[in-house]
């Protein structure tokens, strides 16, 4: 068949010196950072922006991937051993994983954990591997309108999928979207928003608002509110789970594969999210709900297999349609434009080997994180013992000097530093970046579609979008997704007048 | 104030100036957009949410959870130490406004002892300096330390 033969050549491509050390490296670098409450992927990737520039686009993709689904693995160590969780998308894996280890059971907890990570990450890729070559093919029939009005969509979930208020969301969105005009406009040659630097010309730096975002803003809010780890459950000896264990397990790993997988696709589905989402759904079925909260397998190994899924699901519409579904993937997505691949329907037919490298070396990658996380667990966990007052600081220069490396440009460092501030100050008021950063990688590519869409429509005429099957379709959506709320709302508001009324 | 009028006022705030000057960069019209398009746009919808932020109701949120005592004096250091390597990296070279930052942060942020402190915050610098400018082949400024010509 077809696509076992591109296989076949995406191995070849993955299994070179370079891409295997690469595929281990990223896969070790994302396993420690899950497991160290604090950094996640987001902030792991834009950190190491400056250093994929210098690679081969194939290569940075191997190790970003790896970083994103090895977060996921570690992420459980810690909430298993600390209660703890080392990763948002493990924020689910302490409620269970922690009452295990607390009667002695820690040991089947990771080994199921990493189990499930193993099989959602690989049952997924298998997906995206079937998945997208029909999804590119369709999507090659997408013109400037449709891809405008997919773009649309994608944003509008976005802003709106986030934990608070969707309101906040879409407004961190329109601030990425307005961050993303500041440099010399592209089609008409306009300075704008440059207050007259040469710096700013040519537009805001992704590494540098992504590093002090994320980076920078994570750390000194850290420092702000510095609280003691809490204690360390000793190293579990025995691993492997009991036969009960498996078959307990078995449906929940089915089911969060399956969901996993659904929830990565869609533009906001967070690994998080996933792992929620699979948690309520293992509660819901279970003949006994009773025991989650107080040490059930299903609890660990449901939402531990559909955060992995969700993150190789997540690349489905990011290769296939160009279309990043969170924080991480836009700024891969920004790291692969740096390198001159656009992914999108055409990606398959232009750089098919950087794509089939990628798929192949994710099969690799999971066995490798399956290794790194059964065996030689014992190595993260010692690595939770080293003192974040040293890692801290590191991490710090580390940011500043990634940041001053990608141009030897002092302004870039500035430019981390204030959006460093800004990340602290989000963090502090519990605002949400990632819609910000989303947008900001979104923007450029809205306007476009738009300028295009509209220079098409010879009338300028919104009504053209919805001449178009596909574009008034995922237009629609977007409308609906976006103004469901404000009909509640204004539905409440008048409700909750009248019977102010009644009671006078 | 509550957090959310506070965002919202400040949207309205950015979005009035931009949107006016997004109507400078020339709007165009529809069916040809200018540079202020797009921007003026955005500016408009932001005007839009930040006005949603700051009238609709907000409930009563319980005070700032305190998940532990504030510590801005550390913050403050932190943030001076790193606004002292910014304005000095190109001035004293990296070697040195690295090794004194990290200095810095160890000794007065994370309160470790002077030992520990000044031997780690060499042995980083110099490490990192070998790592980003032999390995990695990235240049960075050498200022004010006699160091071996070819560096």
């Amino acid at each position: 068949m077809d696509t076992i033969n591109l296989l076949l050549q995406g191995f070849a491509v993955a299994l070179t010196p370079v891409n295997l050390l690469a595929v281990f490296l990223g896969a070790f670098i994302g396993t420690v950072i899950g497991v160290l409450p604090g950094l996640g992927p987001t902030a792991t990737i834009a950190l190491l922006l400056p250093i994929t520039i210098g690679m081969e686009m194939v290569t940075a993709l191997i190790v970003m991937a790896g970083i994103y689904y090895g977060a996921m693995y570690g992420g459980s160590i810690t909430s298993i051993l600390v209660n703890i969780p080392g990763e948002a998308a493990s924020v689910v894996t302490c409620i269970d994983g922690y009452q295990m280890a607390r009667k002695g059971r820690a040991g089947p907890a990771l080994g199921m954990s990493a189990i499930g990570s193993f099989i959602g990450g690989t049952v997924s890729v298998v997906a995206v591997m079937l998945i997208s070559p029909f999804l590119a093919e369709t999507a090659l029939k997408f013109g400037a309108p449709e891809m405008f009005a997919l773009l649309f969509f994608a944003f509008v979930c976005i802003g709106g999928l986030t934990g608070k208020s969707r309101v906040q969301g879409l407004l961190m969105a329109c601030v990425g979207l307005l961050l993303g005009t500041v440099g010399t406009d592209e089609i008409q040659g306009v300075d704008r928003f440059v207050f007259g630097t040469l710096y700013l010309q040519d537009g805001i730096g992704l590494v540098p608002l992504a590093m002090g975002l994320f980076g920078l803003g994570e750390i000194l809010y850290n420092i702000e509110k510095r609280q003691s780890v809490g204690e360390v459950l000793a190293t579990p000896k025995g691993l492997m789970p009991t036969l009960k264990d498996w078959k307990d397990s078995a449906w929940p790993m089915v089911r969060g594969s399956v969901l996993g997988f659904g929830i990565g696709i869609i533009p906001g589905g967070m690994p998080a999210i996933a792992s929620l989402v699979s948690y309520a759904v293992e509660k819901k079925v279970s003949k006994h709900p009773e025991e989650f909260g107080q040490g059930a397998i299903e609890g660990v190994a449901g939402p531990e297999t559909a955060n992995n899924a969700a993150t190789a699901g997540g690349f489905v519409p990011l290769l296939t349609l160009g279309i990043p579904t969170n924080s991480v993937l836009a700024l891969i997505l920004a790291s692969m434009m740096m390198h001159g691949v656009t992914p999108g329907p055409l990606m398959l037919i232009k750089w098919a080997d950087v794509f089939w490298g990628v798929i192949a070396s994710m099969y690799i990658g999971n066995i490798v994180c399956l290794i790194l996380n059964l065996p030689l667990i014992g190595l993260f966990v010692r690595m939770l013992k080293v003192p974040y007052s040293i890692l801290s600081p590191l991490i710090i220069m580390f940011i500043l000097l990634g940041s001053y490396a990608v141009a030897g440009n002092v302004n870039d460092l500035v430019a981390t530093l204030f959006f460093g501030v800004i990340g602290y100050l989000m963090k502090r008021f519990n605002i949400e970046a990632a819609p910000l950063i989303l947008a900001f990688v979104l923007g450029p590519m809205l306007e476009n579609n738009l300028s295009k869409a509209l220079i098409m429509s010879r009338t300028g005429d919104p009504m053209f979008f919805f001449s178009r099957p596909i574009s008034a379709t995922l237009i629609s959506l977007a409308l609906l997704v976006l103004f469901f709320p404000l009909l509640k709302w204004s539905w409440r508001l008048l409700s909750g007048g009248h019977k102010a009324q009644k009671i006078a | 104030m509550n957090v959310e009028r506070f965002l919202g006022l400040t949207s309205v705030a950015i979005a009035t100036p931009v949107a006016i000057a997004a109507w400078r960069f020339g709007v165009g019209s529809p069916q040809s957009p200018g540079a202020g398009f797009w921007p003026l746009a955005i500016a408009l919808v932001m005007l839009g949410l930040g006005f949603i932020l700051v009238l609709r109701p907000h409930p009563n949120e319980a005070s700032a959870e305190d998940e532990g005592a504030s510590r801005w004096e550390k913050l403050g250091i932190s943030l001076a130490s790193l606004l002292f390597y910014v304005a000095l990296l190109e001035a004293l070279g990296y070697l040195l406004t690295t090794a004194l930052t990290l200095l810095v942060q160890l000794r007065w942020v994370e309160d470790r002892s002077w030992r520990s402190s000044v031997l780690i915050a060499v042995l980083v610098a110099v490490l990192s300096l070998l790592l980003f400018k032999v390995l990695l082949k990235v240049s960075l400024p050498l200022g004010v330390l006699p160091l071996p010509a070819g560096w």
